[in-house]
């Protein structure tokens, strides 16, 4: 037994100066208060009862006395801070990682926890309580990222407080992540411990930095949650059809991670409405992809919801929505200079989204040329304008002169598409390989501009960007090849206006939960502010014209910025799950990392502190109390 | 207005205010119902006189005795003689007027507690010499303490009444109590016996029988009236008090408890009927006066329970 707190001669002086005093105020005299009586001979066997017993009292008042120097003992020595010299080595330094990705929200629990997370929260509360008193403990949040959510502290209600904070997340977990964080919290602490509370759906403790290596430190796993059967949405996306953007198909997977055979109702939905409702049986383990083709509609928001039916169970609700949103269509005015070319009329009719209008050179020279900034697209064919046009430009078969963005070099005879730049947007979805030229010009790209296409003799597809406008210049008149016959033709006028106006048809439909987002918007605000699905708002930075923020909730986001001219622009995207992984919620018996399997939680004893002068203040109080009873019922006085 | 005001005429000869408050109109007027009742409650069984048989002056004829020499002649029946041949002196009833004594123990323990119980006390001394008053007794009231403190002379008539209210309002309490010493003292005084109406707490350190038992020794008809205020029973006290005795101020250092008040409330109890025992065994008429009791009830109970009205 050693005393931590004021050593022991300090602690026999405050006791002896404080035993005087209290004995010293046993002495006095009590004074008495003096009452009138009608006659004192009725008192008189009344007192003579007492006197009889005087010995006894004067023994009762010495009890009393003895209580009080014990209660003053007591807490001198808790004063001294007294610990068990074995305890004082014992101190054990823990981090706690709470798992709160998306399969701790499983409902496979018993009352009164409602989800695995609850009931992680409660065995982390367990063993709170259970600490020894120079046990300190951090508790952090693990899932897409880890968080701290208290200082390393010994203080239970502290710590207490830090395990409320954790909250559910439908992410995936970090735990390679959370090992580093642990194991960079426990250096050069005594007696280190890693206590994972999970169902053990983390995967491997292995990133790009390697495998995780704990070392020295202990590592526990107390194991939440038991069953197995949850059918998940595991896949979904939505596209416009590139030719016909009212269009739209949505492909679907749901996966059976469970042992058993499910029965579910599958439905998609569009703002809402119901699209479309469908009843599968999914074997143990199955994968049923489902693709909705050919949808039209005003909707832009799609969500599918699947439930189980009677005799199937789903044990986890937070994977059976997904959402995702149909890009935006926008019209787009398009100037076309020409003097006649019906491929060219005809390309531009399959969009109806796109406001065209025609004019002759003559015209454009005349007024078109001044009022260009009015159109999002302008289409020389076979034009050279004197001044390049305030906005995106199709150059179709340039002459040289005039403000053509790249240089037109000699005629050359039936280029081809010899080189193709499979990857640039505006050639996506068309097969240019085979297509037939009779005559066209070389293009002499510039630095920064890009040869989507090129014969051997030179570039006869160039795009890129002047003066913040974008340009594509195609160095051959379509009608002196067969270009027009192919479906390329309109894909390839389609797909440079679509990149012109940023209306990418490889729009992603939904986010990922615990990725980090990187959303264009608009504008030059530094942050922007973003509404999450339950309503509740927040303000994210933005970087390189993105916002950029680490999402953790799926459903609908929306983004608000401001601007440039002042006015309010409203992005919005759909965030899912979507991870076979997390979906997969059958618990893990037992957690390897590193080769080592993490061992169970030992030494933890709710109700026992090994904190002395708890116990002894407890004591003192008990004894305080005994003191009151006795006192004012009159049996030591 | 009533029996009082045809009596007595105006009633603004209650002077003082507290004599009004202790014996206004209608402490009055519940004397005269009072005197009314007793003689409901006696009438047919003994008139207003009291009668003593006694062989003399009388004119009623009461009973013959043998004759004894030194016997007067005059009263021997010659007509039984000549019958019997037996010498027999007549009898007669001598009318005769009766002495009832007050005696009101005026001692400090009668003002404990607000002076309930010496108002009461005066109340009902009061009501009872308005009774003997009425009945043409010889009424006279002495305030004793350790001693005779006071008295009121020998008084008749119930026009006399404003004579005892006068007297009780001057009555204070003062002084320990020795009813043994103070009632040897009122023996010594009056020589005439008669009724001894002792109206008193009986806190008497000396013991309450010593003061009766004078009474009796000197062949007084003791009537005691033992005022009662049950709340001394009862006293709210708590925690370590010094009791000092109103009268003699003795003290004792006592630590109430609940267990201390349970034991004080046996024992004032068995004093009581230590009292009550005690009057019973004697053949003394007693009645207990609880101040909480109406007093008019009191006096009804008084003249019922038998021993003030002959």
């Amino acid at each position: 037994m050693i005393f931590s707190g004021l050593p022991l001669a300090q602690l026999l002086a405050i006791f002896g100066v404080a035993a005087l005093a209290v004995t010293t105020l046993y002495i006095l005299k009590l004074r008495r208060r003096t009452v009138s009586i009608p006659f004192i001979k009725l008192w008189e066997k009344v007192v003579k009862d007492k006197e009889a017993t005087s010995l006894f009292s004067k023994l009762k008042r010495l009890l009393s006395l003895l209580l009080q120097l014990a209660l003053l003992a007591l807490l001198v020595i808790a004063l001294g801070d007294p610990r068990a010299a074995a305890s004082i080595i014992k101190g054990r330094t823990l981090v706690v990682l709470v798992d709160a990705s998306a399969s701790m929200q499983a409902t496979d629990v018993s009352a009164p926890a409602k989800t695995r997370l609850d009931a992680a929260k409660d065995e982390v509360k367990k063993v709170v309580r259970g600490m020894g008193g120079s046990d300190r403990m951090l508790v952090a949040q693990m899932d897409s990222s880890i968080t701290a959510l208290g200082p390393m502290s010994g203080d239970t209600s502290e710590l207490e407080r830090a395990v409320e904070k954790v909250t559910p997340t439908e992410a995936r977990a970090d735990f390679p992540r959370a090992l580093r964080f642990a194991i960079d919290a426990l250096r050069n602490a005594d007696n280190p411990e890693i206590v994972v509370v999970s169902d053990g759906s983390l995967g491997p403790a292995e990133d790009a930095q390697g495998v995780v290596h704990t070392g020295d430190i202990k590592l526990t796993y107390v194991p939440i949650g038991q069953a197995k059967r949850n059918v998940a949405i595991t896949q979904f996306s939505v596209r416009r059809y590139p030719l016909d953007k009212n269009r739209y198909e949505v492909m679907l997977e749901v996966t059976n991670t469970g042992p058993e055979q499910e029965d579910i109702e599958l439905g998609l939905y569009g703002d809402g409405a119901l699209v479309d409702l469908s009843k599968l049986r999914l074997r143990p383990g199955e994968r049923l992809p489902r693709f909705y083709p050919n949808l039209s509609g005003a909707s832009r928001s799609l969500e599918a919801k699947l439930q189980p039916l009677k005799d199937s169970r789903d044990e986890l609700p937070a994977d059976n929505r997904a959402f995702a949103l149909l890009p935006e269509r926008r019209r787009a005015k398009v100037l076309v200079v020409t003097g006649g070319n019906t491929y060219l009329e005809a390309a531009l009719l399959l969009d109806e989204y796109l406001d065209v209008t025609l004019g002759s050179p003559r015209d454009y020279v005349d007024k078109l040329a001044a009022q260009t900034q009015k159109y999002d697209v302008v289409i020389f064919d076979g034009v050279t304008p004197a001044q390049p046009p305030r906005a995106h430009a199709i150059y179709l078969d340039p002459r040289p002169g005039g403000a053509v963005p790249v240089k037109v070099e000699a005629e050359i005879k039936a280029p081809g598409f010899d080189k193709i730049e499979r990857k640039h947007p505006i050639v996506r979805w068309t097969a240019l390989d085979d297509v037939n030229v009779a005559a066209g010009r070389k293009l002499v790209p510039e630095a920064g501009d890009k040869a989507v296409g090129a014969s051997q003799e030179g570039a006869i597809l160039v795009a890129g960007t002047r003066g913040g406008f974008k340009f594509m210049a195609l160095g051959f008149d379509v009608r002196r090849s067969d270009l027009p016959l192919r479906v390329a033709w309109p894909l390839l006028l389609l797909n440079s206006i679509n990149w012109f106006t940023d209306e990418d048809a490889q729009y992603l439909s939904s986010f990922r939960t615990g990725d980090v987002w990187r959303v264009p918007v608009g504008g030059q605000a530094s942050q922007v502010k973003l509404e999450k699905p339950g309503g509740a708002s927040e303000l994210v930075p933005v970087h390189e014209g993105r916002a950029v923020y680490l999402g953790q909730r799926s459903g609908f986001y929306k983004l608000e910025t401001q601007t440039p001219g002042g006015e309010p622009q409203t992005v919005q995207f759909a965030a899912n799950l979507l991870d076979e992984a997390e979906s997969a919620i059958g618990p893990s018996p037992e957690l390897v990392v590193d080769g080592k399997k993490a061992g169970t939680l030992q030494g933890f004893q709710i109700g026992v502190r090994r904190e002395i002068w708890i116990y002894l203040l407890l004591a003192a109080a008990i004894l305080t109390a005994i003191e009151w009873a006795t006192y004012h019922r009159r049996v030591t006085v | 207005m009533g029996l009082l005001d045809a009596v007595f005429g105006k009633k603004g000869q209650l002077a003082s205010a507290a004599e009004e408050e202790l014996f206004d109109d209608d402490f009055q007027r519940k004397l005269e119902y009072l005197a009314l009742v007793s003689r409901r409650v006696f009438a047919g069984r003994m008139r207003a006189e009291r009668r003593t048989k006694k062989s003399g002056s009388g004119i009623e004829f009461a009973d013959h005795r043998e004759y004894q020499p030194g016997d007067d002649f005059r009263y021997l029946d010659w007509n039984v003689y000549q019958k019997m041949d037996r010498l027999l002196v007549r009898l007669f009833e001598e009318e005769e007027d009766l002495a009832i004594y007050f005696i009101i123990d005026a001692s400090a323990s009668m003002a404990f507690g607000d002076k309930k119980k010496l108002k009461y006390a005066k109340k009902v001394c009061a009501a009872l010499a308005y009774v003997g008053l009425a009945n043409l007794d010889r009424v006279s009231i002495v305030s004793t303490a350790d001693r005779v403190m006071d008295r009121m002379p020998t008084t008749r008539g119930k026009a006399r009444i404003f004579k005892v209210f006068r007297f009780l309002k001057e009555l204070e309490p003062e002084g320990t109590t020795n009813l043994g010493d103070a009632l040897k003292a009122f023996v010594a005084q009056n020589k005439r016996r008669g009724l001894a109406v002792l109206i008193s707490d009986l806190y008497d350190p000396e013991g309450f029988e010593r003061g009766i038992n004078v009474l009796r020794y000197n062949k007084f008809d003791p009537f005691v009236v033992h005022v009662v205020d049950r709340t001394e029973g009862q006293p709210k006290l708590n925690g370590d008090v010094l009791l000092y005795d109103c009268e003699t101020g003795e003290d004792r250092e006592v630590t109430v408890t609940p267990g201390v008040l349970r034991k004080y409330a046996e024992v004032y109890d068995h004093y009581l009927s230590s009292i009550d025992q005690f009057c019973v065994t004697r053949q003394v008429p007693h009645i207990q006066a609880d101040v909480s009791t109406d007093f008019d009830e009191l006096i009804l109970r008084v003249f019922r329970r038998g021993g003030f009205l002959r």
